[in-house]
């Protein structure tokens, strides 16, 4: 008995025993999925890495197309910021005369050193109000031209003329009520009575 | 070794990503932290209060423009074209009441907020009750002058006025006298003269 036991064990453990019937039954019946050595055969139509994400797959061609997004974004914000600089005035206006505000009353206006404006919306044009705005010294003198503004004054066309004569208007105007307020600056800080009145002064340089 | 360059490829694209959002940004708020350009259209309201109005808006065109008008013979216009032919805009925007108390502090707080700004340097800040106050800022790139600003108040009147681009102090100074600009007596410009 227990030689049949130990063969049994043997033939279990290493094959090299007495087989038991029962055992080679059960042998031949789960033989067939026994495990066949064979390569490994990999479907044709199938691609490893396949199943990726979209953004790992082509993280480079994203990052240099968002890179390129990016510069062009940065360039539209700069071009934006530059055409910020410009008046509002300047950008919605077609490129006809440049335009000065209207003056409140006429009495006033001939008085006043200024071109002034009226506190309506309507605005006038340079050529329709005439020069009697602004300071008769500050204006063009067509006499002491010389010969090399008039031959540029004949390539421009009218429209531009119009257009850099009501500008060099406003630069005169603009110059002027600058230099006022320089002029109102200076001698505030320079008032040796009253050096309290300055209360920050720094040296440029 | 190809898995790991590509992986290199990866993170370098990435990093080069990055660095160019941060370039974009850091530029763009460098931009605006050194615009010279003030925005004065929030005091556009005053202008139904006021009796009087000043606007002028001139910006680098305009001014290319007008530099042909102006003479190189003639001694004044010469200096105003040295003057302005550097200037990338010019603009002035003031504003006269009838009585006082037609514009409050809250009114002037959106120039003052763009002028707080680092880059903006107050060389001059004169103040009284009489005649109000009047201050005087310059914008600094690269050891230039690229913006000047005053802003004037007084109890009737409010003048902002905005230069862009490279104000030359000398040839500023040089129109003393001349369309009423004076000697600013800052350092730097004209130091000879004053002697």
């Amino acid at each position: 008995m227990n030689s049949n036991l130990n063969n049994d064990a043997d033939y279990l453990w290493d094959k090299t025993g007495e087989p038991d019937p029962e055992i080679q039954q059960l042998e031949e019946i789960l033989g067939t999925l026994r495990y066949q050595p064979r390569p490994l055969e990999i479907p044709a139509g199938l691609h490893v890495g396949r199943r990726r994400s979209f953004f790992r797959s082509h993280a480079a061609p994203l990052a240099i197309a968002a890179t390129v997004a990016m510069l062009l974004l940065g360039l539209g914000l700069w071009l934006g910021l530059q055409r910020l600089q410009r008046s509002p005035q300047q950008i919605a206006k077609s490129p006809d005369t440049p335009q000065v505000q209207p003056v409140s009353s006429p009495d006033e206006k001939q008085n006043s050193p200024l071109a002034v404006s009226s506190p309506e919306p309507e605005q006038k044009r340079i050529d329709e109000s005439p020069r009697r705005h602004v300071n008769p010294s500050l204006l063009a003198r067509n006499s002491k031209r010389d010969r090399n503004t008039a031959v540029k004054d004949q390539q421009l066309t009218l429209k531009q003329q119009q257009e850099a004569r009501a500008a060099k208007d406003q630069l005169m105007l603009a110059l002027r009520v600058t230099s006022m307020k320089l002029n109102l600056a200076q001698r505030k800080a320079q008032s040796t009575n009253a050096p309290e009145l300055i209360h920050n002064q720094h040296k440029i340089g | 070794m190809k898995l790991l360059s590509q992986t290199l490829l990866k993170i370098a694209s990435v990093k080069l990503a990055a660095l160019a959002l941060l370039l974009v940004l850091g530029a763009t708020a460098t931009a605006m932290a050194q615009n010279p350009r003030i925005q004065t259209s929030q005091l556009d309201a005053l202008a139904a209060k006021a009796s009087e109005t000043v606007d002028v808006n001139i910006d680098e065109s305009l001014i290319a423009l007008t530099t042909k008008f102006l003479s190189s013979k003639d001694e004044d216009e010469k200096k105003v074209k040295e003057l302005v032919s550097g200037l990338k805009g010019i603009y002035v925007k003031s504003f006269e009441f009838e009585s006082e108390g037609q514009y409050t502090d809250a009114d002037l707080e959106s120039i003052r907020s763009q002028l707080r700004n680092p880059a903006w340097s107050r060389i001059i800040h004169a103040k009284s009750k009489k005649d109000g106050s009047i201050e005087v800022y310059l914008m600094q790139t690269g050891g230039q002058i690229s913006g000047l600003a005053v802003l004037a108040t007084e109890l009737k009147e409010i003048t902002v006025i905005n230069l862009v681009g490279p104000v030359n102090l000398d040839k500023l100074t040089e129109l003393e006298g001349q369309f009423g600009i004076p000697e600013l007596g800052l350092e730097g410009s004209k130091p000879k003269r004053k002697n």
